[in-house]
């Protein structure tokens, strides 16, 4: 346990040490740090992962405290050692990114390996922390610290509104998790999670509900997501990758942390998850699919994929209420996973988004086009991103979303009509999801690298320095990796998901292996095949003319790159289908006359949840805090007269009262 | 063997369909037509073939043919033939069946997309719209199947599904014309895409590859060919009485091949393509057909009690 507290002090120093060097040292000295961290975090971390047994360390604290304990099972090593790896990654991606930067004063590094250390510091130990206080005030320090790294940029407007608009969202999750706390400390009479679990059912389904609005915040569940869309793309990329592909998953960590100490209290709550995590694919994934700023399209794939991710605890869930191991078993292997495939392919689309701004300056998708000549690395990472966020075969994201599947479509052979309706509902949700993120990706990949340039560039891009592609190489292999060979890498998944199960359960992960086995051959002869037409095709080439010429364009002449599909028209056909789901605003200025000077046309697309709760709520929450406003009317006399009233008060009720 | 058999009957079968559609098709216009071996004849005068490929392209449009045939040939594995073992089978594999034809898809719009024509982007645009309904209905419609046997396997589902009386025909009728709604619509035929017509606006399929040539060419049309077939096997198997044998199975594949190529032939010389704003409240049938069988199902199993 002191081996890995010094690898999270590691964090903390590496962040330190980077503000008095100058500033092209930084990026170098927080980098060498966290790699030094690697090395006290990740032998302990996969240690625990095997099934070594798990570290604990208490300290004593006199008051109402109590024990405060940090733990290391399982279940933590799990998510320590993507946080841990993400935190490096990050780094090494910042040393070319951050480049941008460099020169500027207006900009301080300094703040941003700080608080990206920290960040991380706060992350680790959020996972490991069994205490009730110190879990919120680690909590907070992430929250903030990530605010910071949000506000980098703070001297453009809307980067200001989006770190306050996050600030805020983040302080409402909080509050839900402070009362959830207090609540149970109170009934409990102890601050340690452990006592959680001796809460009674009906309580414990109250701070159950309210632990899940808290976590559910940070993880960006519908309809508490608003606030990514708006974080992420104001956020330097690195840290864009890391709240996206990291951060975000401490909400899923809280989730599952709660339903491994007090189980499932109401099976209703099984559905309850099921239906959120459904709603947040589906509205993410939609939403996504309108979006022509790349950052802002992959924020919303992360409220996708949360959603796959719950869908996955959802049907774990599921099973435990109707005590199927299978489905059980299934459903957690899924949604963990999905966890850390979302943090491989997430961080690598991120970082090559973030290759595409810092090459063309613009995030606007509509502005780019044939990146895949100048950019060639990039792209062909890009693809293999795309290609698992869709969850498309021989890649990670297939892995972890046939687990879910299959813990649905085990659901099916129960005689349970509950059981069947959720799991066909959940089916088809599911697949729609996917192919709704096929065609959001087609329409990302082909948009930005494929076809001709929209806009002429100001010089011609070149391909990113080795320190932005070498993140990038490490994430794609284990997404390669994962998808070919999964039954290599579920030895260390099956500690933490044994934690979720009883012990009547562990048979089931027997055959779940044995499921996978039998998909990875049939997965490999797949891949045999493919290299097999590649070869073919090349054969059948070898001694053939292969000439070049131009795209076949029906005998017209004066073909421009203006005239090729751009990201509106490619989603045009699908958002006519789902108008009343995605609100369109279009502006259009016809052509007239018969030598028209100017047309327009624009079409922006808002969010269903933030047009229709958020902003009415947050409008009604103006109207009633309006209507106090004379409180504060700007007069010093009003102002005297207040203290003078609360004196009096105060005078009788010493006087009078006691 | 036997398996090797099926695996070989299926390989070969896609040139005779799309020969036999377009056999019916000049029948009913009053014409010979082409040998029902016409297919196979540009197959291979294709892979014979140089290429000619578009300057704006990138390694996209060279990998996607390859990908699309392997893909598809990879999930003819999975679907048994009649009375017959999948060479593939593991429960829940309908998941990866969907999710092959997925990246088969996700491939075949890159390398639309790869040429810059903005032809193809209208195909492109319209091939992964439509996919987002036939899809989530194939996964109701697997998953009401599921639901009434029991098992998640395509082989353990269909030996389940013919072994018992109970399974009537209002469950198999369903079934067979969701399928063929996907038929269509997978297949690009008409009324949902005009395999025929060589005007680009109108086209969905036809369209995508329209910069192919040579081996490339050759590659994208079997894939396509065989994608019908396949889909045609999955609704040979609901015909397959139980305690039947292995011939007789292949046989009826055979039939059910003839009988759907002649449907489709039928569909194609007497209704019009529908107009592009109506397509998908064509392919919504399949979720309607889809979502009747699975409410049809859950009151056979719960509706006694």
């Amino acid at each position: 346990m002191n081996l890995l507290l010094i690898g999270v002090a590691l964090f903390f120093a590496a962040g330190l040490v980077a503000i008095p060097l100058p500033q092209k040292r930084k990026g170098i000295a927080y980098v060498s740090f966290a790699a030094s961290a690697q090395i006290f975090i990740l032998p302990l971390v996969i240690k625990a992962l095997l099934g070594s047994p798990t570290l604990n360390l208490s300290v004593h604290f006199s008051g109402p405290i109590g024990d405060v304990t940090l733990l290391l099972d399982p279940l933590a090593a799990f998510f320590m050692f993507f946080i841990s790896l993400g935190g490096l990654l990050a780094g090494i991606y910042s040393l070319g990114y951050m480049k941008m930067y460099q020169d500027s004063d207006r900009h301080s590094l300094s703040t941003y390996y700080f608080f990206m250390g920290l960040l991380v510091v706060a992350m680790l130990l959020v996972v490991i922390v069994q205490n009730a206080l110190f879990f919120l005030i680690v909590w907070e320090i992430m929250s903030l610290a990530s605010f910071f790294l949000v506000s980098f940029e703070h001297q453009k407007e809307e980067v200001r509104k989006a770190g306050l608009y996050y600030l805020i969202a983040m302080q409402i999750g909080a509050a839900a998790l402070l009362v959830a706390f207090g609540w149970s400390t109170v009934l409990t009479g102890s601050m340690d999670f452990g006592a959680l679990s001796t809460l009674s059912p009906a309580a414990a389904t109250f701070v159950f509900i309210l632990f899940f609005i808290g976590f559910g915040t940070k993880a960006g569940f519908v309809p508490l997501h608003t606030w990514l869309p708006l974080a992420h793309p104001a956020a330097p990329t690195a840290v864009s990758a890391m709240m996206s592909g990291v951060m975000i998953k401490t909400g899923i960590y809280g989730i599952l942390r709660i339903i491994l100490i007090i189980g499932v209290p109401s099976p209703w709550l099984a559905y309850l998850v099921f239906g959120i995590a459904l709603l947040s694919g589906l509205l993410g994934v939609i939403h996504a699919i309108a979006q022509h700023d790349l950052k802002k399209l992959l924020a919303y794939h992360s409220i996708e994929n949360i959603g796959i991710i719950g869908l996955g605890i959802g049907v774990g869930m599921l099973g435990i209420i109707s005590g199927r191991a299978l489905i059980a078993v299934a459903g957690f292997l899924g949604a963990l996973l999905h966890v850390f495939n979302h943090f491989t392919f997430k961080s690598l689309l991120f970082y090559g988004a973030g290759i595409i701004y810092s090459k063309t300056h613009t995030r606007n998708i509509d502005q780019l086009g044939g990146l895949v000549r100048v950019l060639p690395y990039t792209a062909a990472l890009f693809l293999i991103g795309s290609l698992a966020i869709s969850g498309l075969p021989l890649l990670s994201g297939f892995v972890s979303e046939f687990a879910v599947y299959f813990g649905m479509a085990q659901s099916l052979s129960e005689h349970n009509i509950y059981l069947n309706v959720t799991a066909g509902i959940g089916l088809a949700g599911l697949a729609l999801i996917g192919t709704m993120a096929a065609l959001c990706f087609t329409k990302v990949f082909s948009i930005c690298f494929l076809g001709n340039p929209r806009t002429s560039w100001q010089g011609t891009p070149s391909e990113a320095s080795s320190t932005m592609l070498a993140p990038m190489i490490v994430l794609a292999s284990f997404i390669v990796f994962i998808g070919l060979f999964t039954p290599l890498i579920l030895p260390f998944l099956s500690g933490v998901v044994k934690q979720f199960c009883h012990e009547s359960f562990y048979p089931a992960w027997n055959e779940i292996l044995d499921i996978f086995l039998e998909i990875n051959g049939a997965l490999l002869i797949f891949g045999g095949l493919i290299l097999f037409f590649i070869g073919l095709r090349w054969m059948l080439l070898r001694n053939k003319t292969v000439a070049l010429f131009k795209t076949w364009d029906c005998g017209y002449q004066a073909q421009s790159s203006r005239i090729q599909y751009t990201a509106s028209s490619f989603a045009c056909s699908f958002l006519r289908l789902a108008a009343n789901i995605v609100p369109q605003k279009k502006h259009i200025v016809r052509p007239q006359g018969l030598f028209p000077t100017q047309a327009l046309y624009e079409s922006h697309s808002d969010d269903l949840i933030a047009r229709w709760m958020i902003r009415p709520l947050v409008g009604l929450l103006h109207y009633f805090l309006g209507l106090l406003s004379w409180i504060q009317s700007g007069h010093t006399q009003q102002y005297i007269l207040y203290g003078l009233v609360f004196l009096v008060m105060l005078v009788i009720w010493v006087i009078g009262v006691r | 063997m036997q398996k090797g058999i099926c695996l070989l009957i299926i390989l070969m079968v896609p040139f005779v369909f799309t020969g036999l559609i377009n056999r019916v098709k000049a029948l009913w216009a009053g014409r010979r037509g082409a040998p029902l071996w016409q297919p196979f004849y540009d197959f291979r005068k294709l892979l014979r073939k140089g290429d000619v490929l578009s300057k704006t392209t990138s390694f996209v449009f060279r990998l996607s043919p390859s990908l699309n045939i392997a893909a598809v040939i990879f999930v003819a594995l999975i679907i048994p033939l009649p009375q017959q073992k999948a060479i593939i089978s593991f429960p829940a594999d309908f998941v990866l069946f969907a999710y092959t034809l997925g990246l088969a898809r996700f491939m075949l719009v890159l390398s639309a997309m790869d040429t810059g024509s903005p032809f193809e982007g209208m195909g492109a645009a319209r091939e992964v719209t439509f996919s987002n309904i036939v899809e989530p209905a194939f996964f109701v419609l697997i998953g009401s199947l599921a639901l009434i046997t029991g098992q998640t396997s395509f082989e353990s589902i269909f030996a389940q599904l013919n072994t018992s009386a109970r399974y009537t025909v209002l469950v198999k009728s369903l079934c067979l014309a969701s399928l063929f709604v996907m038929l269509l619509t997978e297949g690009s035929r008409s009324p949902v895409d005009d395999p025929n017509t060589h005007l680009e606006l109108t086209m969905i399929h036809e369209v995508m590859i329209l910069d192919y040539s040579g081996p490339d060419l050759a590659f994208m049309q079997y894939a396509s060919g065989l994608k019908m077939v396949v889909i045609t096997a999955l609704m040979a198997n609901l015909f397959a009485p139980s305690g039947v044998g292995a011939l007789y199975g292949i046989m009826i594949f055979l039939i059910v091949l003839a009988g759907v190529a002649v449907a489709i032939g039928w569909v194609e010389s007497f209704f019009a393509r529908l107009r592009m704003s109506h397509v998908p409240q064509f392919i919504f049938m399949m979720v309607a057909l889809s979502v009747t069988l699975f409410a049809v199902v859950i009151f056979f199993l719960y509706g006694g009690n």
